[in-house]
């Protein structure tokens, strides 16, 4: 994967000292950090200090404006552990996020296996999959709570015409997260989808002219030769999908706004309605550094369990 | 060769700090600019901006620009906006009057003071007075009411009649019983909202002379008139069918447009999206409760922000939008009352019959948790879900207790 | 040179084999017949649904066309928007931040990947953490942000805090290691430095990928409904995706319109993607993503 070997190029670089720069005000500036100027300016501006700033707002009961804010320390942190909404938001997180995930590897891998073979069929059928994936949002959750509604949606007047009791899914306490699960993984599975199709195709041949030499039938392929190789895309797309999952916020917002019951209520649905329908900023901060952090954790496991070890 | 990316490094950050510094424009001498932000998005917007285009025509030295944007997203931006001193002129915070109380905790409003009598003046005394009541916070008046509108009963005529009922209820008891007696062949007799809606449930407590909290704010929602008052009407939903579960503002009007529910308690601004589906309906008063007609009023405030740089023009324009001829021209294209309390005489109003029925009721009409603190986490947190879990099934009483206690909890009532 | 992937999925057995193949093979077709249709039905009634009245949409939920038709929809958007405003708008974001984004997601994933220097492990990390930080939590400093320094309503107000994504570095910074250190020492051996290997051999061989990252972000730019709405306020700086809220009221809702600015806003999209998906499947293949 990475050469990690040292060219006599970059041998005789470096003997020049730390890396091939040169000085400016005594310090020695090294090419990359040019390259990488631009984008770890905006980072460190517009990502990172607001949520170093917001970090500073959970500490206090913050109102914006307020000349002198109150102090609470982890007050807010406390308050969010004793509070029974936030655990429910947290279950239903996580609930989203691994039925999702887990979903969209599974029939994203079949889907990307199915329609591996260059044909014409093929290609014009992975676009088709794909093409949820370009619309917006929003959009695509107000035409899906349309489509779900039982009185005057196309599903619940599919259900009346064949005699069947029209089922309101997004009402449902129990049967609304799977509404939004579904819909989530339908607009996403085309890009999963492309993403393990990409993997796929890097598998050299000759693994498998091996393989089947040795006798081993589709499963043992499938299990001893494909997956280990494509580790580090089944890697990825994970780690992607998870953390978009973890944040998820604009579809619940549209298609149930968190409820109903709060039955698909997700951290940060109840960080959106702490801020700014409650006006309370401190708190909402507290519940996004949870996440925050959680995310940051989870992550980190990911990256131990495939042992994704192409950092220099 | 090195050296070119220290360059494009170097104009890149010389760009970005150039672009913002803005050298300070001199004061110009034209007519003064006032910036607004509603949240009129829909179908009201056009009677809105026609109000803004009037003001604007008959008004050389002050132009107002209003600029719409979805409720939620004035929410997010509104509260910074005004904090750090810019932001615009003019402002609705929110469709919910009680988010006043938070803006006024930031002190991110202008205390209206150009009132009185005269005719650029806000006449203070002739605006709807449960409206004035709402915005005013220790003496002074913070806003006026953008809109102000009554919920009314929107019937079905051809629903009634297929039901064989001549008129619209009168009493709680007809209107329980006609719901009933509508809701057949797949239809609901009365098409109730729960979220994302201005309140249905509120209205149909005080009939029976319940209420969620008391004026001490402390909750009477476990109050014993309150449990059998919900208990009757969950069990209608429930039990009979009468009406949908878990159903949006939006929603509940769609089945009344499609003609799957035969009545609503709606609102003025549903009426031309009812006229333009065809259905053929009218509009009667809400039926009369234990102690008298009761309905329920929503009013949107209209701010000005503290750090205005013209509090007088700001409030020359609150002025005139209050107005006696501003109001009756709005009125008549939204078909909302006017906020005004004189202009019952007004023959082209009381003409309409959309505006005259709604403005009837503004006299017996009460808002939804006025002066609660944390209205509008009762309302999402509580209120909403309680109305969920009863018409689920739930046991009222339970829920009633349940949800009391977390209502003193928010409201700080100590009983 | 590709795979021989009839291997993987299909049941190879050697007696009847051909047979069971067909049948396995028509399953699969047939679930994925259902698969598509799933897919594209809530587009067609997307559209359909911008061409039908009020009442057909409420009184005729069954059926996916319209029943009786109306151009309502598609009126009442020419009339009531600045259109032309909305689309150039739109451009501008999502084209201009596209361009900036490819120019420094790939600056910085050529140093990541072909660079040693102090600090690479932890912009790693820096990068990574940047994905996980949801928007609404940064909104309000932000938006402070921008007031400060007199960004707010302005098109770099709207480009600049997002001309850099960490998809985008990890994206590239995977293509980037696939190509073959031997390219660039043969460079460096004519005198070529960082910047010219960077400019004339790392970019060009990665077409396909930074095609692919730039179809992604295009779209996700033009779909983008919080940020411009945040960025901006005042009606001529307005977006495509913030244009059309107006057309969504809480209580009274134009279906029609909402539906038919949702098929325009699509349109565009639909055309770059038809247009460079065969590009774009393959992009995303040669990336390297071993």
């Amino acid at each position: 994967m990475t050469s990690t070997e040292v060219t006599p190029a970059a041998r005789a670089s470096r003997s020049r000292g730390r890396g091939d720069g040169f000085r400016l005000l005594g310090i020695r500036l090294q090419p990359a950090w040019f390259f990488i100027a631009p984008s770890v300016l905006i980072i460190l501006v517009f990502i990172v200090y607001p949520i170093t700033q917001s970090l500073w707002y959970s500490l206090f009961n913050w109102q914006i404006g307020a000349t002198n804010q109150e102090w609470v320390g982890v007050g807010n942190y406390v308050k969010l552990f004793h509070d029974e909404l936030f655990w429910n938001a947290l279950r239903v997180t996580a609930t989203f996020a691994v039925v999702s995930v887990a979903s969209q590897l599974v029939v994203g891998y079949l889907l990307a296996t199915a329609l591996a073979k260059d044909t014409w069929i093929n290609r014009v059928t992975r676009s088709i999959f794909f093409f949820p994936t370009i619309v917006a949002l929003t959009t695509i959750g107000l035409v899906w709570r349309f489509l779900l509604d039982p009185d005057i949606g196309l599903v619940g007047g599919i259900l009346h015409t064949i005699g069947a009791e029209p089922i309101d899914f997004l009402q449902n306490t129990s049967l609304a997260l799977p509404s939004v699960i579904f819909v989530s993984v339908w607009k996403n599975l085309g890009f999963t989808m492309v993403l393990l199709l990409a993997g796929l195709k890097a598998v050299p041949a000759y693994l498998y002219e091996a393989a089947r030499i040795d006798g081993a039938n589709a499963r043992q392929l499938t299990w001893h030769v494909t997956i280990p190789t494509i580790r580090p895309t089944i890697l990825f797309t994970t780690l992607i999908l998870t953390i978009n999952s973890l944040q998820v916020f604009d579809l619940v917002y549209v298609m149930t706004g968190g409820g109903p019951l709060f039955s698909t209520d997700t951290l940060v649905t109840q960080l959106f309605r702490e801020g700014f329908q409650n006006f309370h900023i401190g708190y909402a901060s507290a519940i996004a550094w949870v996440l925050f952090a959680l995310i940051m954790i989870i992550a980190a496991f990911q990256l131990r369990l495939f042992r994704y070890n192409d950092v220099d | 060769m090195r050296k070119i990316p220290v360059l494009v490094a170097g104009g890149l950050v010389a760009a970005i700090a150039l672009t913002g510094c803005s050298s300070a424009t001199p004061a110009s001498s034209g007519p003064v600019k006032l910036s607004m932000w509603t949240g009129f998005t829909g179908g009201d917007r056009p009677a809105y901006e026609a109000l803004i285009s009037d003001f604007n025509a008959s008004h050389k030295n002050i132009q107002v620009t209003m600029d719409v944007q979805p409720w939620d997203t004035i929410a997010q931006k509104l509260p910074a906006a005004w904090a750090t001193g810019q932001g615009p002129d003019l402002a609705t915070p929110n469709f919910d009057p009680n988010v006043i109380s938070k803006y006024l905790e930031t002190n991110s409003l202008l205390p209206l003071e150009a009132t009185g009598n005269g005719a650029t003046d806000i006449n203070v005394d002739k605006l709807a007075p449960s409206a004035i009541k709402a915005f005013t916070a220790k003496g002074k008046l913070y806003a006026v009411p953008a809109n102000i509108a009554t919920l009314q009963l929107y019937y079905s005529k051809k629903a009634f009649a297929a039901a064989g009922i001549a008129d619209a209820p009168k009493t709680v008891t007809e209107f329980q019983d006609d719901a009933k007696k509508l809701t057949a062949g797949g239809n609901y007799g009365l098409a109730l909202a729960d979220h994302e809606t201005i309140q249905m449930w509120p209205v149909l407590q005080w009939l029976d002379g319940a209420d969620i909290v008391d004026t001490k704010g402390c909750a009477v929602i476990d109050s014993a008139k309150s449990v059998s008052s919900l208990t009757t009407w969950a069990n209608l939903v429930t039990k009979d069918k009468v009406a949908p579960v878990g159903k949006t503002g939006a929603e509940a009007d769609s089945l009344f447009s499609a003609g799957k529910a035969a009545m609503e308690i709606n609102g003025p601004w549903a009426a031309a999206g009812f006229k333009s589906a065809g259905v053929d309906f009218g509009v009667a008063a809400i039926p009369a409760g234990v102690n008298g007609t009761v309905t329920l009023a929503s009013t949107v405030p209209l701010a000005i922000g503290k750090s205005t740089k013209h509090p007088k023009e700001a409030q020359e324009f609150l002025a005139w939008y209050t107005g006696k001829s501003a109001q009756t021209k709005f009125a008549l294209a939204s078909g909302f009352p006017p906020v005004r309390t004189d202009l019952g005489a007004d023959a082209q109003l009381s003409g309409n019959a959309i505006v005259s029925s709604f403005a009837a009721a503004l006299p017996t009409a009460r808002l939804y948790l006025p002066g609660v603190t944390g209205a509008t986490q009762v309302d999402s947190e509580i209120y909403v879900p309680f109305i969920g879990q009863i018409t689920r099934g739930e046991d009222v009483a339970k829920a009633a207790a349940e949800a009391a206690k977390k209502i003193d909890a928010i409201t700080g009532c100590r009983s | 040179m590709s795979t021989d992937l009839r291997a993987i999925g299909r049941v190879r057995s050697p007696r009847g084999g051909s047979i069971r193949r067909r049948l396995g093979k028509t399953t699969v077709w047939m679930i994925i017949s259902i698969g598509i249709v799933i897919a594209l039905v809530p587009f067609v009634w997307m559209v359909s649904g911008s061409f039908r009245s009020e009442a057909d949409l409420f009184g005729n939920p069954a059926s996916l066309f319209p029943t009786s038709w109306t151009l309502h929809g598609y009126t009442a958007i020419w009339q009531q928007l600045p259109f032309l405003r909305l689309l150039l708008n739109t451009l501008i974001f999502a084209g201009g931040t596209t361009v900036l984004l490819l120019l420094f997601d790939s600056m910085c994933a050529y140093a990541l990947a072909r660079l040693k220097f102090r600090g690479s492990k932890l912009l790693f990390w820096l990068v990574i953490a940047t994905l996980m930080v949801p928007i609404q939590v940064t909104l309000i400093p932000v938006f402070i942000e921008l007031f400060h320094f007199g960004w707010l309503d302005t098109y770099q107000g709207l480009i600049i805090p997002r001309a850099t994504s960490a998809f985008g570095i990890f994206l590239l910074r995977q293509s980037f290691i696939s190509i073959p250190r031997e390219l660039d020492e043969a460079a460096r051996i004519d005198g070529a430095g960082h910047l010219r290997i960077y400019a004339r051999i790392i970019l060009p061989l990665s077409k396909p990928a930074l095609a692919t990252l730039a179809v992604l972000h295009f779209m996700t730019l033009w779909n983008d409904l919080l940020w411009p709405l945040i960025v901006t306020s005042s009606p001529d700086m307005r977006t495509l995706p913030a244009g059309l809220t107006l057309f969504g009221g809480q209580h009274v809702t134009d279906h029609a319109v909402l539906l038919a600015g949702a098929t325009i806003s699509l349109l565009p999209l639909a055309l770059a993607f038809f247009l460079a998906q065969r590009f774009f499947v393959q992009g995303v293949a040669t990336t390297g993503l071993k």
